[in-house]
């Protein structure tokens, strides 16, 4: 059996989150590219726990092959902290983000994964915490004519069969797929682990194996993007908040008698 | 056939009986229909809501096309995929749009692999460029927006949630027309073995909602929000770091990958303010902040703050309340 991990790189989103709250976010001069140099790069969380969710099946018993793959320009240290975690193999698809749109990311995920011997589970993180589109699951499941399970908590696997516990609005589901089969991670899979010392000593001598699209027989005509980003900014806010004063009995009715008056009471 | 058309594709009624957000997304598609001069058509698949007709005229619909088939009544997202690319490719609609639910964040980018169109989710609003489309979008959990320019024919899905849509009242209902999808070579791989039983009120719903974050310090004082929620006659939510760390469930969780809500009143106690959150807030007709930290970001959403211990302001307010 042969899971594969899809990893990728985003701007800390806490950093972005803390500079967009402060009005400090930086967008550079193509006026989509946030600039800010301080931001620190690092592994998409919910990659991180598609990573843990591989790691849970060892945990139970499962017996495969753990393959952690990533598109981007600068994936080394992601992929030793994978194979500190335990992936044997980790690869690399040198690309610059920025020309592809997740058709491009999703044609180099499947190109690779068939040339290198399929996957019985694809996981991915639900979403990138970057973009937040979360398309490429889907979009490489249905080049490998894969099924797609979306927004685990937890996943099992036996006999060939993943039973997969799915958050919804309407509380947990748990559904059955059979392999192969591409499922999508949740927050609510809980903390993903850390590599033991030994392990990360052992992983950094791991040299992530490159493979280039041309590898994959993939030229800029397939890879040609359809979603071109144009902008980013960050959006403003009606900043027109009143403040109740007192002690807390007296702001409490305060806010009460103003909702009242308001008609919203 | 019409082709070009703006088509909003629903799937699957939500609770009254209409599928979720259905308005919302309609509101959408008559906005774009009309600024590129395109039929506005409604793809309805699985059985039809009886106020369909009637809803599809308020919203200038051309074209009311109704699907009907065992495997889409509940639509499985196999069917659901195959249904959608058989209508686009018979159809050649101008772009494709449904209202972003947790199911539809799998199936429309799923009919854009199949029909290797472009797939844009989180839209906010869109406009008309030419012969293209430029869709806003929420990125980085809410704190950018990212536009993105995309050609015709693609699939764009909208958190229609946090958009008022305005029906055209006395508008004459438009009569169903039937489509017929082949559908029988689909086998829905993905089996439903215990189907979620979440029962009574959804946050989704709420006319009010008070929600509690980490500054409520510990998962016993999350009580007190559900008190205040009684007592103000809304819901309880909550924010993710409480999901996350198991104080209370999933289906209390407010923000962009919990619930997307939009009440009258939305009361955020002990809650900074993130974007993630306020993605699933910020449409609320007004929001209470209550916070220790007065440059907290919630603040600058709130139409009326108190600076100061929730835990002391709390039993306060649900004494208020209940006085009310």
């Amino acid at each position: 059996m042969r899971i594969v991990v899809c990893v990728k790189q985003v701007l800390d989103p806490d950093a972005v989150n803390n500079y967009a709250v402060a009005g400090r976010l930086e967008i550079g001069a193509d006026g989509k590219t946030i600039t800010q140099s301080a931001v620190p790069r690092l592994m998409n969380g919910y990659d991180e726990q598609a990573i843990e969710a591989a790691l849970r099946l060892r945990d139970a018993g499962a017996d495969f092959t753990l393959a952690v793959v990533s598109v981007g320009s600068d994936p080394d240290k992601m992929l030793k902290h994978a194979a500190a975690l335990g992936a044997e193999e980790v690869v690399s698809i040198p690309a610059d983000p920025a020309q592809l749109d997740p058709h491009g990311v999703a044609t180099l995920l499947a190109a690779w994964i068939e040339s290198a011997g399929g996957a019985d589970v694809l996981l991915c993180g639900r979403q990138a915490s970057d973009d937040d589109q979360g398309v490429v699951p889907a979009l490489v499941g249905e080049r490998l004519g894969m099924p797609v399970v979306s927004v685990a908590r937890a996943v099992e696997l036996a006999d060939g069969t993943l039973r997969v516990t799915r958050v919804t609005p309407e509380g947990d589901e748990v559904v059955e797929v059979a392999c192969p089969a591409v499922v999508t991670i949740s927050n609510e899979l809980g903390d993903p682990r850390y590599p033991a010392a030994a392990a990360k000593v052992k992983a950094r001598r791991v040299k992530p194996a490159v493979v280039s699209p041309g590898d994959l027989g993939l030229g800029d005509a397939e890879l040609q993007p359809r979603v071109m980003l144009t902008r980013q900014f960050v959006p403003e806010v009606q900043g027109n908040c009143e403040f109740l004063e007192g002690d807390p009995a007296q702001v409490a009715d305060q806010l009460i008698a103003r909702l009242k008056a308001d008609s919203i009471l | 056939m019409s082709e070009n058309a703006i088509v909003v594709c629903t799937w699957s009624a939500g609770r009254d009986g209409l599928p979720e957000g259905c308005e919302e997304i309609l509101h959408i598609g008559r906005g774009l229909a009309g600024a590129v001069g395109s039929d506005l058509n409604w793809l309805a698949l699985g059985p039809l809501p009886a106020s369909a007709g009637e809803i599809a005229g308020r919203y200038g619909v051309t074209h009311l096309h109704h699907a009907e088939d065992a495997k889409l009544d509940p639509a499985g997202s196999d069917a659901c995929v195959a249904a959608i690319a058989a209508y686009a490719e018979a159809h050649a609609p101008g772009a494709l749009l449904v209202h972003q639910t947790l199911e539809a964040r799998v199936v429309a980018p799923r009919v854009a692999g199949r029909l290797g169109r472009a797939v844009v989710m989180n839209g906010i609003s869109i406009e008309a460029v030419g012969e293209n489309v430029q869709v806003t979008a929420s990125a980085y959990g809410g704190d950018t927006r990212a536009v993105y320019e995309v050609g015709g024919g693609s699939v764009l899905s909208f958190i229609a949630n946090a958009v008022v849509p305005e029906p055209a009242e006395g508008a004459a209902a438009v009569a169903s027309e039937s489509v017929s999808l082949d559908l029988s070579g689909v086998e829905e791989r993905v089996r439903v073995v215990e189907p979620a039983n979440f029962e009574g009120p959804r946050l989704d719903d709420a006319d009010i909602i008070v929600s509690g974050g980490r500054g409520l310090g510990s998962a016993d004082n999350y009580k007190l929000i559900e008190e205040l929620a009684g007592a103000l006659g809304g819901q309880a939510g909550a924010s993710r770091p409480l999901v996350d760390d198991g104080w209370v469930d999933s289906s209390h969780q407010v923000g962009l990958t919990g619930r997307i809500t939009r009440p009258n009143l939305y009361v955020a106690i002990g809650i900074s303010g993130a974007s993630q959150h306020m993605a699933g807030c910020s449409a609320a007709g007004t929001i209470v902040a209550i916070n220790r930290d007065a440059e907290a970001a919630i603040f600058q959403y709130a139409r009326y703050g108190i600076c100061g211990d929730a835990l002391e302001i709390l039993p306060e307010l649900i004494r208020a309340a209940g006085a009310r």
